[in-house]
């Protein structure tokens, strides 16, 4: 790789995103409503660079809702792999958060056994970032997380200084897809000043969300009052199980795996469909026994599978910071206040709904071109 | 492949609109398929034939007189199969707000000054008479469903109905949650299945599939009066449908 | 980092993709249980270790993990034992010889059987926790010089659910086992022992660091056992448990059987105590299994 930072001038976006359409199935994050969703790119106008994290994160192209796993038939007895080819397709415009859960699925569905499905959708994507220069929202804790800077793990990153991108070219996927464009540029030593420029204004406004730094966190959930504190017992109560905490979460990745006949009655699929560890069946087995019976429980489960045990397995934390589990709970569970309480039973006196009630945090203003209404 | 006698269908109606029946008539060249698998005997809405000779009875309509009572166990005995179809027949659905006022009332206030030449009994979904072998919720039934019920029927398995909220569904089709624009839902405590119909064609869930087996009661009154509702209009939300299962799963919360 | 030129062969094929399989025997062997035996296409061998699980697939309705239950000594074929509960077990008690399933595994970590050679052996079985027993108590059957004393406490609810029957009075004729059983609930045949299987172990001779105990049962019953077992000294990691936990993948990812940070389809479903004791996730009707012990 020759080029390591390019740049493309605003007016060429629209134009690049023509050109990435020919090259691949384009997702982008749109409006819908007063939220945003990633979808399939129609206009270039479509997209919102300019966005708070969607309802469902991009993690429904690489580990989608309902999956086929297997073609299968009765008579004569024939299994075979659902999907053999897969496409190509681009991610546009994905938040540092969310790569970064891109990143914890890796090592789930790379670890051994393999799951072919994940890794034959993780092969043919391509993801161009987008960096924030402001906050989404009151529910992010990414700085704390540290995933709101780039960390890898994307071909291309968008950093938008004002009349340009600066883009960090960091695969070869990735500059194919900028090399051979006359309108894409080399950045000049100026430009990496006023990108190291913005980074260095960006690290005055993002401040830590958590009260405790990570590894005191991890050390609280480690400690074994933590398992038991009261705070499980009024996240509990005030849950009602809808599992949209888990469904957005770009980290979860629990499954059930059903089958489906066709009218046949011979033929038919089955399937994987998401499932979620809030879910009152989650754990039970056919005695009836059930190993994670209560609201409490499930929600302990929830935070220590983000704050804990993929700490001890993959030394990572599986929180990305994206705040989709507290944007999205009708019940007012915030994942801040949750883990400030478990790291200082004091802090859950202060808090029930206080953040809700706080002022939107400060945003610079900027001018990111398409919907910028938001 | 060997062809296989096909089991005889016959369509029943007890207290209810017939919306569900007609929910099969709408299912167009998907019925024409199902009818592959199946001889309708009985049905009224699209045949005048009758028979007494069936396998599945798909029964709509909650029971709500004593001859009810009568004819349903009638249908139990020659059916191998008995398939509650509909709110109605599941849950009671709509007709079990008549078990809010005490009898006598009700029957006021429906039958005016003819009120003593008419028999009502409380309404109740079947299974409170008889034994139930599969459950179609949903009012009116979802079409995907109602063909998922047949096909499991068809090779002897159970279909097991969701044991979570609508939410699930919800989410996973990716709509902006109702609560997000300050508007009311019942998803959060209503059984799924039904794909989260009603909230992606721009309506709210009614919780017309009845609740999950656990809904937090507690926490949805929370939510609910968070946004505003009143304690009156949440009992509404929950009694519209399911009354019947207002003893077990609500009541000691709202009333 | 894995090898991309070993990882893309393997994304060709699937690790959910069960292989054919067929029964080529099935007989109810009390009012609730199906016993079978499975021969692969191809006669290939399931090359399982005693304890380890199945995932068995009847298409159309799913699939169960299922305790192989014959021992890896026995060539050609594998044995289930599969109690009627709930959707698919019932349709597998619907098959018979001849009839086709799925297979995918062997899955887990079995009994530790090369820790355990020269050891005494003590077996603690309650219910259908005899089932992946049977596989151990075959493989130490056709090994049985290599082990010491070895000796089995079955606990059944009622005599009609006592499994094996015949073949545990074949183990204590041939192979010097010593077998002794107990049941809840009495019918009037019954001559023996009545009691919980906890009621036994006062009674067996042991000497505890040289005995490996192995238990498996429905939760309130390896907890009660496992007490008495630490009453006689055993010392925790020879207190072996085999655990049952909802599963649906075999794979680590689907996450159903997890108990803390563990996937039990993978680093279980056997455990010894030193493992489990630690295990806060044990939580069995809202209690937690440190609180019990
Ligand atoms: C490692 C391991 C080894 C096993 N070995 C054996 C064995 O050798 N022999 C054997 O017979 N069994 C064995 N089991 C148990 C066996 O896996 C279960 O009995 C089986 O999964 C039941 O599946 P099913 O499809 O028949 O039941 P289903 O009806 O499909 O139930 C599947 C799951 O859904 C839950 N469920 C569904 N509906 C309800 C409901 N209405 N109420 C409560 N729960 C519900 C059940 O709790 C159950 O866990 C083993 C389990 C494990 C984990
Ligand atoms: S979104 Fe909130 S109410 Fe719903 S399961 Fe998650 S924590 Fe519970
Ligand atoms: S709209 Fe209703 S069903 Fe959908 S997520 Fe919100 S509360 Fe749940
Ligand atoms: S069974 Fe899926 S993770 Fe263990």
């Amino acid at each position: 790789m020759k080029v390591k930072y390019a740049i493309l001038e605003k007016q060429d976006l629209y134009r690049w995103v023509e050109y990435l359409k020919i090259k691949a199935r384009l997702y982008a994050p749109k409006k819908k409503e007063n939220l945003f969703v990633f979808g399939p790119v129609k206009n270039a106008d479509e997209i919102c660079l300019d966005y708070i994290p969607t309802i469902l994160p991009p993690k429904k192209y690489y580990f989608p809702q309902k999956e086929k796993l297997l073609e299968f038939s009765i008579k004569p007895f024939k299994s075979e792999k659902a999907i053999k080819e897969f496409e190509e397709y681009i991610l546009f415009g994905v938040h540092t958060c969310d790569i970064a859960g891109i990143q914890c699925l890796d090592v789930v569905f790379r670890e051994y056994p393999e799951d072919p499905n994940y890794l034959n959708r993780k092969e043919k994507m391509t993801i161009i970032g987008i960096e924030c220069f402001k906050y989404c929202d009151k529910y992010a804790n990414c700085t704390s997380m540290g995933n709101n800077v780039p960390r890898g793990g994307y071909d291309l990153m968008m950093v938008d200084l004002g009349q340009n991108f600066i883009i960090h070219i960091n695969s070869e996927k990735g500059e194919r897809l900028v090399v051979e464009l006359d309108y894409i540029k080399e950045a000049k030593p100026q430009d990496l000043a006023k990108l190291e420029n913005f980074r260095n204004e960006k690290k005055k406004m993002f401040r830590e969300e958590l009260n405790a730094p990570l590894p005191e966190v991890y050390k609280a959930f480690s400690e074994y009052e933590s398992f038991h504190s009261e705070v499980w017992n009024d996240v509990g109560r005030r849950c009602v199980a809808c599992g949209n905490c888990t469904a957005v979460c770009p980290t979860c990745y629990c499954f059930d795996i059903v089958d489906e006949l066709e009218l046949t009655l011979n033929d038919g699929l089955r399937y994987r469909i998401w499932n979620y560890c809030q879910m009152d069946d989650f754990a039970k087995v056919a005695t009836g026994e059930d190993f994670r019976k209560g609201r409490n429980s499930r929600q302990r489960h929830r935070y220590y599978r983000k704050f804990k045990y993929p700490v001890d397995k993959y030394n990572r934390y599986f929180c990305i910071g994206c705040g989709r589990c507290s944007r999205t709970c009708m019940a007012d569970i915030i994942l801040i206040e949750t883990v400030d309480s478990i790291v200082d039973p004091a802090n859950a006196q202060n808090y029930k709904g206080l953040i809700k009630n706080m002022p939107e945090v400060c945003q610079i203003t900027q001018d990111t071109g398409a919907c910028d209404d938001r | 492949m060997k062809k296989r006698s096909k089991p005889k269908v016959a369509f029943f109606d007890f207290t209810d609109c017939e919306g569900c029946q007609l929910q099969i008539t709408n299912m167009g060249d998907t019925l024409l398929e199902l009818t592959e698998l199946f001889d309708i005997v009985n049905f009224r809405e699209i045949m005048s034939e009758k028979s007494d000779d069936y396998d599945i009875a798909v029964v709509e309509g909650s029971i709500s007189t004593d001859n009810d009572i009568k004819r349903i166990k009638g249908i139990r005995e020659r059916a191998k199969i008995l398939v509650a179809f509909g709110s109605c027949a599941t849950i009671a659905g709509v007709n079990g707000i008549k078990n809010r006022a005490p009898l006598e009332l009700a029957r006021q206030r429906v039958y005016g000054d003819k009120a003593d030449t008419v028999n009502t009994i409380k309404a109740m979904p079947l299974d409170e008479v008889v034994k139930v072998d599969y459950y179609i919720l949903n009012c009116p039934p979802y079409v995907p469903e109602i063909i998922a019920v047949f096909k499991s029927i068809l090779i002897g398995k159970p279909y097991p109905l969701p044991n979570y909220a609508v939410c699930v569904e919800c989410k996973m089709n990716e709509n902006v949650c109702r609560y997000e624009k300050d508007e009311e839902c019942m998803g959060p405590v209503t059984r799924a299945g039904c794909n989260s119909w009603c909230i992606n064609n721009g309506n709210r869930c009614y919780a017309c599939r009845g609740l999950v087996e656990n809904p937090a009661a507690d926490g949805a009154k929370d939510i609910f009066l968070k946004y505003g509702f009143k304690a009156e209009d949440i009992l509404k939300h929950f009694t519209l449908y399911n009354d019947p299962q207002g003893e077990k799963k609500y009541d000691r919360e709202f009333k | 980092m894995i090898d991309k030129a070993i990882l893309l062969e393997k994304m060709k094929t699937s690790p959910y993709k069960p292989m054919k399989a067929r029964i080529i025997e099935a007989k109810m062997v009390t009012e609730n249980e199906k016993f079978f035996k499975i021969e692969l296409e191809g006669k290939i061998n399931l090359s399982h270790e005693p304890g380890q699980f199945v995932m068995v697939s009847i298409f159309g309705f799913g699939e169960a993990p299922i305790s192989v239950c014959s021992s890896p000594t026995d060539k050609g074929f594998f044995d289930l034992t599969v109690r009627n509960v709930g959707m698919l077990t019932n349709a597998l008690h619907k098959l018979n010889e001849g009839d086709i399933v799925g297979i995918r595994g062997p899955f887990g970590r079995g009994f530790p059987v090369d820790n355990m050679f020269g050891y005494d052996i003590v077996i603690v079985a309650g219910g259908l926790g005899i089932v992946p027993l049977r596989s151990l108590i075959r493989y130490i059957m056709h090994n049985r010089n290599d082990f010491g004393d070895v000796q089995i406490l079955l606990g059944c609810r009622t005599p009609r659910e006592f499994l094996f029957k015949e073949e545990t009075k074949e183990w204590m004729r041939r192979t010097e086992i010593k077998f002794k059983c107990t049941v809840d609930r009495a019918d009037p045949d019954w001559k023996g022992n009545v009691g919980l299987v906890t009621s036994l172990i006062p009674g067996v001779d042991i000497n505890p660091v040289k005995t490996y105990a192995v238990v498996v049962g429905p939760p309130v019953m390896y907890k009660f056992v496992i007490l008495k077992l630490l009453e006689k000294a055993i010392p925790d990691h020879q207190i072996i448990v085999s655990l049952e936990r909802r599963m649906r993948c075999g794979l680590g990812k689907c996450g159903h059987c997890q108990i803390e940070g563990i996937y039990v389809c993978q680093s279980g479903p056997v455990f010894n105590y030193a493992q489990l004791k630690d295990f806060r996730g044990e939580c069995h009707e809202g209690e937690c299994y440190e609180k019990k012990i």
